[in-house]
Order: structure tokens, then C-alpha cells, then sequence
């Protein structure tokens, strides 16, 4: 999914920045959201994305910069204005209304009629599965459970936008998993933005059209999740997002935008990013998955050219389910991390094994 | 078979036990003597026990102290009224607009709890009526009084608000509830209890003041003002029914709030999800 132009930009944010004192929690954020996407702001603690997701509730006001939402400008208008939906990280439910009290309560506030407002509350109740416990308070529902009525609260009121804040974060891993599916179903349902904080990168790669790194109240980078994962602009975004081997060396060579990278007497062949120079000092950063692991009798078919090739031996079989991780002692004393499908895994532990990968793969950056 | 160190634990215990009820004995013999008493024929010296409500009948046919609660009973629910409300507001300013200066504000408003109520009596007298030129009434002896109910009531309500989630305010405000909607939609629900607390407390200090009070009305009387007038005639038995009345009154109240507690209607403090 491409950028959203102008034109059909749900939410359109321009410069937008909250400092706090000294601390620049959101720093000068440029963004366009479409009308249909699943836009993910994935970052470490602190990066700032509670800050921007309540800057575009209108929580919280912008130091400087304009929030667009359909449209209209949205900057001076109070959050009970904006007809915006929003999922709290700890849920928020009220604690003295029923189930049924809460997710009518955004229609109560725009004093819509009882009529509509049942109805509404029988289709947020049945999208949700929440049949039979209209009458119940939230302090005795399960936390999945707290969880949707959450959400249908967020949705009873067609809401412009939805905003998440880590609304998977107090879920164990199971209902975690089932919510993700779910919440990604709803979004494509109901054909309306959604804006989903996290700083869990599976979740974020799991459901978004669109992933933001944001660190230090910048994005790192934005983009579909595949370039996101695959073309990391920065290495912080390489090193956050999937599980990588880090290699520290330096560029001998640059030629045609190709990196030869020396690494402990070896010499790779590796795609960069950003201005480098023969000379300097680099970082390689490579995903586990795009590292093959061969027996050493099929060395032969190696073809030194076409990409990089390591020798050592594999010193353990981290099992993960699906996938191994295989750990690879190198004759330099390093050990790299290679991950391929746990089934079929050709070599025993402590035999000779070559590690290979193209030289499209990993990414070079500048230290 | 038990052995030294369960002897010496069952000795602790009995220790403890008879220290707690030397404490409570402490507290409350004078109140639950004045309540016997007022009943006994003879009060100065009740004993042998012998009842009658003679006191009680004495203290009706006075009509000077019908006039005297219904004075106290103004000045308890306005200067209730008023602390609880003031209060509410400093709290909620407090803790929703957290500024630099939090401390010497929470300071501001606690600060009338230290200074004595004599002081306070003396310095509204001074204000009200020399500077403002204004008569003493009840109206100004409920906004004395509500000086230190204030910082009563801002105390009370603190300790509870503390444990409020603002967030649930921004909840609400985000499904389009306006200030004034969140506050009694949301906020004051889930708040309520502390509130009630902190009436009551203020409502029972303006009620038993008589300093504060005093200096303020002039020749208007209340409770505590008649029963302190009526000493210098000696401590009639119309004293202890008094006495014994306003202290079951306040029992009663305080038995309410602990069923209500107890049976789980009225929480006093937050009730979480
Ligand atoms: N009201 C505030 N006053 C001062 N500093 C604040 C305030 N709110 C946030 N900050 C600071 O702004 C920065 C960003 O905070 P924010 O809550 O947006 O981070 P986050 O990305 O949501 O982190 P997390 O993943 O832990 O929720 C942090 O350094 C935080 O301490
Ligand atoms: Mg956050």
C-alpha cells in the first residue's frame, strides 16, 4: 500500500511537535494516512508514541505543528469534538458502568436516540462476541474480554479514526495472537484508518499496511512493513525490527552502490544505506532467516561471485517451534545466528557447516 | 506440648490485648460515662444505678437549646458544604494540573489545620467585621468555620484521589464527553465516597466548633456555645443529655458509614476494574 496523498488523507499531521521542558517527546512529525490503511507506530519505550497518538486525540496539544483529520483542522478542537475512537492500553473501562453503560457511552455523548443506540450496541456487541454479558461490570470479565468491550467502545460510534495504544500489551501470548487476527479483520470491515501503537515489532508486522519507527520523537523511517523489514533505512530500524547478527568492520571498497565490507580477514559483498566511503567504519547487519546453513560437502556448489560464504561449525540448535535457530561458531571465534525451518535440519551439532547469503541481503550502515 | 517460645508468643499476645483495651478505655470512658450519667437520678454521683430521663426532658423544655441546633445544624451543612466543595476543586486542580509549584499549594491549603482555632476565630472577627465592616451572622460563621473544614475536607479527599485514574476523564472526553459531562458522568461516580467522607468530617467540625463560632455570631447561640454559657450555672444534667445526644449522633453516623462500607454499597476510595 502506498502513501496516502493529500487528497484522500484521513489524517494528515504537519510538523507536529510536544516538548516537555527540555524533553522533545514528538519532534517535528510529518505524516499522511489513507482512508483504508493499518498504520502501525512501532518504537522502544519513551520514543513518543503515546504523545502523538494523544496529540491526534487532542489529549494533548501540540507545541507547534497542525493535526488534519478528514480534511479539517482539528489543532484547536477539544478531543470531545473529534469524533475519534480510541483503545487504551489498561482498557479505561468505566469502572461503575456495565458492559452494556460503556460501549453506548460515545452514543450517549452525541445524545443519539435510545432506538439507534440499541441497535448500535446489538451490532458492536455481535462484532465483538460480547452476546450475554451486557449486564456484567467490568471488574468481572476476563481480560479479553475487557479487552473488546474496549474495542467496542472505540467502534460503536463510526468513529473518522481509530486510534490503539498497545491495547495487546496485558494479553497473554494465545489471546494475543487471536486479537491480532480479529482487530486487523475489523479494520478492513469497517473501512475506517486505524493507528496502532506498539513496541512489540511482531505485532506491528503482523497486521499493519504501513509501519513508522519512531525513536526519540522522530520517525526512523516510514514505509510498507516489507521495506521496513527488508530495506532498513537506518540501523536502529534494522536492529529493532526482526533479529539480526551484527557484524562491526569497515568499507574497502564502494562500487555501483555495492559495499565490499572487511569483517575479520573476510571480505562481503553487501548493499548500504546512506552516505559511506571506502575507509570508514561500518556496521553489517543481517537477519537470521536470510543466512543459509549447508553441510561443508556442499561447498562445491558455492559460488564465491554471486554471494558471501562463511566456514565454522554449528555449535547448537536453539529449537523455536516452526523454525531453529542454528548457532555457528566461526574459525574467528564469532559466532553468527542463522534460522531455517525446524524440520529438516541436515547437519548435527559440532559438524563443519558454510554459512551462505546473496549479496542483496542484510544492510550496511555507517558507524 | 508447647514450648518456651509459643508461652512467651500467648504472653505477647495477652500483653497487647490489655494495652489496646486500656487505649480504648482511654478514648471512650468519659463519653460512655456522660451517656450513663445523663440517665441516673443523681448525676453527680450515679451510683447505686438508677434511671430516669429527667435530663432529657429538662433539655427539651429549654427552647433556647432547640434554637442552638438548629444554628449548629445550619453552620455544620454549610460550612460542610462549602469545605467539601472547595476541597474538590483544590484536589481535582491539584492532581489533574500537576505544576511546578504543587508543594507550596498543597501547603496553602493545609495550612489552617495547624493553626489553632481560637486564632482563626479571632482573625475572621478581625476581617469580617472591622476591615469589611460586615455583622456577625451565620453566613460569616460558616465561612469561618469552612477555613479549617477546608483543609479538612482537602485532606480526606486527597488521600483518596491520589489513587484516581485522570486517564478515565480522558477516556471519556475522547468519546465526546464535554467537562462538565465527564465530571458527573465519570469522575464524580467513582469519587463520590471521599466527598461524603469529607462533608461528614467537615460537617461534625463546624457542628462542635465553638471558637471559631463564637467569635463570629455575637449573641446568636449554637450548641456548643449555650452548653459553654450554661456552665457558669454549674454542670446541670440538661448538659449531660446534651452531651450524651451529640456524641450518639455522631456515633450513629460514623455506624452508618462502616455498615454502608461493610456491606459493600459505598466504597471509600477507588474501585478499580
Ligand atoms: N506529561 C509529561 N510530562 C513530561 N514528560 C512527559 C510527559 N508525557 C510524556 N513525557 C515524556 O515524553 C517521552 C515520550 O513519552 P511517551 O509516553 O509518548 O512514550 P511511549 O513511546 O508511549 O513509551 P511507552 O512505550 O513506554 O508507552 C518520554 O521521555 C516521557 O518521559
Ligand atoms: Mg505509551
Amino acid at each position: 500500500m502506498a502513501g496516502a496523498d493529500l487528497k484522500t488523507a484521513s489524517l494528515s499531521l504537519q510538523s507536529v511537535s510536544r516538548h516537555f521542558g527540555p524533553i522533545r517527546a514528538v519532534d517535528g512529525i510529518d505524516l499522511d494516512i489513507g482512508q483504508d490503511e493499518f498504520f502501525s507506530l512501532l518504537g522502544p519505550s519513551g520514543s513518543g508514541k503515546t504523545t502523538l497518538l494523544r496529540i491526534i486525540a487532542g489529549l494533548e496539544r501540540p507545541s507547534a505543528g497542525r493535526v488534519r483529520v478528514a480534511g479539517q483542522d482539528v489543532t484547536e478542537l477539544p478531543p470531545y469534538k473529534r469524533r475519534i475512537g480510541m483503545v487504551f492500553q489498561n482498557f479505561l473501562l468505566f469502572p461503575h458502568k456495565t458492559v452494556a453503560e460503556n460501549i453506548v457511552f460515545p452514543l450517549r455523548m452525541q445524545n443519539v436516540a435510545r432506538a439507534a443506540r440499541d441497535e448500535r450496541l446489538r451490532w458492536a456487541m455481535k462484532l465483538l462476541r460480547l452476546e450475554g454479558l451486557a449486564a456484567r461490570y467490568p471488574n468481572e470479565l476476563s481480560g479479553g474480554q475487557q479487552q473488546r468491550v474496549s474495542l467496542a467502545r472505540g467502534l460503536i460510534a463510526r468513529p473518522a479514526m481509530l486510534l490503539l495504544d498497545e491495547p495487546l500489551a496485558n494479553l497473554d501470548r494465545e489471546l494475543r495472537a487471536e486479537m491480532e487476527v480479529e482487530i486487523r479483520r475489523y479494520q478492513k470491515e469497517l473501512n475506517i484508518p486505524f493507528v496502532y501503537v506498539t513496541h512489540n515489532q511482531e505485532e506491528a508486522l503482523t497486521m499493519s499496511d504501513r509501519i513508522a519507527v519512531m525513536r526519540g520523537g522522530v520517525f526512523e523511517q516510514v514505509g510498507p512493513r516489507d521495506d521496513v523489514y527488508r530495506r532498513p533505512k537506518t540501523e536502529f530500524v534494522a536492529t529493532f525490527v526482526g533479529q539480526s547478527n551484527r557484524l562491526s568492520g569497515f568499507v574497502e571498497t564502494v562500487k555501483n552502490g555495492a559495499v565490499a565490507f572487511a569483517w575479520q580477514g573476510h571480505t562481503l559483498h553487501v548493499p548500504h544505506q546512506g552516505d559511506i566511503a571506502a575507509g570508514d567504519k561500518a556496521q553489517f547487519l543481517i537477519k537470521y532467516e536470510d543466512i543459509e546453513v549447508a553441510g561443508a560437502a556442499g561447498k562445491g556448489r558455492s559460488d564465491h561471485r554471486s554471494g558471501n560464504s562463511l566456514e565454522g561449525r554449528l555449535r547448537d540448535i536453539i529449537f523455536k517451534g516452526q523454525t531453529a535457530n542454528y548457532i555457528v561458531s566461526l574459525a574467528n571465534g564469532a559466532e553468527l545466528i542463522a534460522s531455517a525451518s525446524s524440520r529438516d535440519h541436515k547437519v548435527g551439532i559440532g559438524e563443519a557447516v558454510s554459512l551462505r547469503w546473496p549479496e542483496t541481503s542484510g544492510m550496511c550502515f555507517r558507524s | 506440648m508447647t514450648s518456651v517460645g509459643d508461652r512467651a508468643e500467648a504472653w505477647r499476645r495477652r500483653a497487647m490485648s490489655l494495652l489496646l483495651w486500656l487505649l480504648y478505655i482511654f478514648l471512650y470512658a468519659p463519653i460512655l460515662y456522660v451517656i450513663y450519667a445523663s440517665f441516673s437520678v443523681d448525676i453527680v454521683w450515679p451510683f447505686p444505678p438508677s434511671f430516669t430521663t429527667d435530663a432529657y426532658a429538662e433539655l427539651f423544655d429549654n427552647a433556647l437549646y432547640a434554637d442552638a441546633l438548629a444554628n449548629s445544624l445550619l453552620i455544620g451543612l454549610g460550612s460542610g458544604a462549602v469545605s467539601t466543595l472547595l476541597a474538590t476543586a483544590g484536589v481535582i486542580g491539584v492532581l489533574r494540573y500537576p505544576s511546578r509549584h504543587r508543594g507550596l499549594i498543597l501547603i496553602a491549603f493545609l495550612a489552617p489545620l495547624f493553626v489553632a482555632e481560637l486564632l482563626i476565630g479571632i482573625s475572621s472577627l478581625a476581617f469580617n467585621a472591622r476591615l469589611l465592616g460586615l455583622p456577625g451572622n451565620l453566613f460569616s460563621a460558616i465561612a469561618a468555620n469552612a477555613v479549617e473544614g477546608t483543609a479538612f475536607a482537602f485532606l480526606i479527599i486527597l488521600a483518596q484521589l491520589v489513587r484516581y485514574d485522570w486517564q478515565m476523564d480522558d477516556a471519556a472526553m475522547v468519546f465526546g464527553a464535554a467537562p462538565v459531562r465527564c465530571f458527573w458522568e465519570v469522575t464524580l461516580p467513582t469519587i463520590w465516597p471521599s466527598l461524603l467522607g469529607a462533608f461528614l468530617i467537615s460537617f461534625i467540625l463546624a457542628f462542635n466548633n465553638l471558637e471559631i463560632s463564637f467569635y463570629n455570631l455575637g449573641a446568636i447561640p449554637t450548641l456548643p456555645s449555650v452548653a459553654w454559657g450554661s456552665l457558669r450555672f454549674g454542670l446541670g444534667p440538661e448538659l449531660f443529655a446534651l452531651a450524651a445526644l451529640t456524641n450518639g449522633l455522631v456515633f450513629v453516623l460514623f455506624a452508618v458509614m462502616y455498615v454502608l462500607m461493610r456491606t459493600g454499597i459505598v466504597r471509600f476510595g477507588y474501585r478499580g476494574g
